[in-house]
């Protein structure tokens, strides 16, 4: 519990410090990304905070389908633009994520066969 | 500083009893998903969501008052962003050799999806504020959320074009990978990792641990890659 406590405490600190930063750089990137990219580097140096932050880390993660309930339930309210524009949303959604696998797969053999 | 403590606060302090329903929806979606032996299309969200929109109607609750209600789940996608750099730097540090295919890989492929998403909006002519919550759908939701607050999309329409595009990323990349015989399943996991982020990525752990860190790396770095190449490239997109 003391280790979750401070892996969140650890966790929340550095995405204050990331939006400060983003706030008074005028930086183009969420604040919380800052913060992600600050914790990513504290930890390539210096591996002692890991064992603080697993505990934590590990159950927002495994949980964070339960943060996203709320806004996704706010897609029931998005109103009658949107839901007129649903079925080509939707079309949209799957032939892009088609096309992107389908393009990185056909790239990867590319690039792994002239690495032979 | 004051101040971004002070908003986070008034957040969490109003959490009340809207809490509850989502809990029991969440609880409810959770075990029903765990008994389908995990089935991709009862997702959790795909569950809870519904369940509790009609018990909203049938309360008479305001989407407003059940949001903020909420807010200690809202305020947690914070932290919960912050912590995706934990796995990602344990994944990072065995780095392996490939690391020159590796960041072309990643790099043109995030690119490509974002791109073909954007240009089929425009293609089938729908409003700017669809394409605004689109464009992050393939990235990893807590950072996709946060782009999309930041170039002003909606952000529940991003919630559920991000859940959509995972499914169908998991549903679909089996055939893609027979037909352009992709047999390397350290490289089909970094297409599930970038082509359908978390939803992908906790795919590819089933198939095996490096699957899944290949996943891991590819969620993780497009993220970010995203995350610092869109907010400035949106004007090119809106008239």
């Amino acid at each position: 519990m003391m280790k979750l406590a401070a892996g969140l405490l650890i966790l929340v600190l550095l995405q204050w410090l990331g939006q400060w930063g983003v706030q008074s750089l005028e930086l183009n990137i969420p604040g919380q990304l800052l913060g992600m990219i600050l914790l990513l580097i504290v930890l390539s140096f210096n591996k002692s905070l890991l064992p603080w932050l697993e505990a934590t880390s590990g159950q927002l993660i495994r949980f964070i389908a339960l943060l996203f309930v709320p806004i996704t339930t706010g897609a029931f309210f998005l109103g009658p633009e949107i839901f007129e524009q649903l079925p080509q949303i939707l079309i949209v959604l799957i032939i892009s994520t088609l096309l992107a696998q389908w393009f990185m797969a056909l790239l990867i053999n590319r690039l792994r066969g002239r690495d032979k | 500083m004051r101040e971004i403590i002070l908003q986070q606060w008034q957040l969490i302090s109003a959490t009340s009893w809207p809490l509850l329903l989502t809990l029991a929806g969440f609880w409810i979606a959770w075990w029903t998903y765990n008994r389908s032996g995990r089935a991709s299309l009862l997702h959790p969200l795909m569950i809870a969501t519904p369940l509790i929109y009609f018990t909203m109607h049938s309360i008479d609750l305001d989407f407003a008052t059940y949001y903020a209600g909420n807010g200690i789940l809202n305020w947690l996608l914070g932290p919960a962003t912050v912590a995706l750099a934990i796995p990602l730097s344990q994944q990072l540090r065995q780095l392996p050799a490939m690391f020159k295919p590796l960041t072309v890989a990643l790099l043109l492929g995030g690119l490509f999806a974002t791109l073909s998403a954007l240009l089929l909006v425009k293609l089938f002519g729908l409003s700017d504020v669809v394409l605004l919550s689109l464009a992050a759908k393939s990235v990893t939701s807590p950072i996709a959320l946060s782009i999309v607050e930041k170039i002003g999309g909606l952000t529940s329409l991003l919630a559920v074009a991000t859940m959509i595009t995972g499914l169908a990323g998991i549903v679909m990349a089996k055939t893609i990978f027979r037909l352009t015989q992709l047999e390397d399943e350290r490289w089909q996991g970094l297409i599930l990792g970038v082509t359908a982020h978390a939803i992908g990525t906790a795919k590819a752990f089933e198939s095996s641990p490096s699957c899944g860190a290949f996943a891991t790396l590819g969620m993780g770095i497009n993220g970010i890659l995203t995350a610092i190449m869109l907010p400035a490239s949106m004007g090119l997109f809106i008239s």
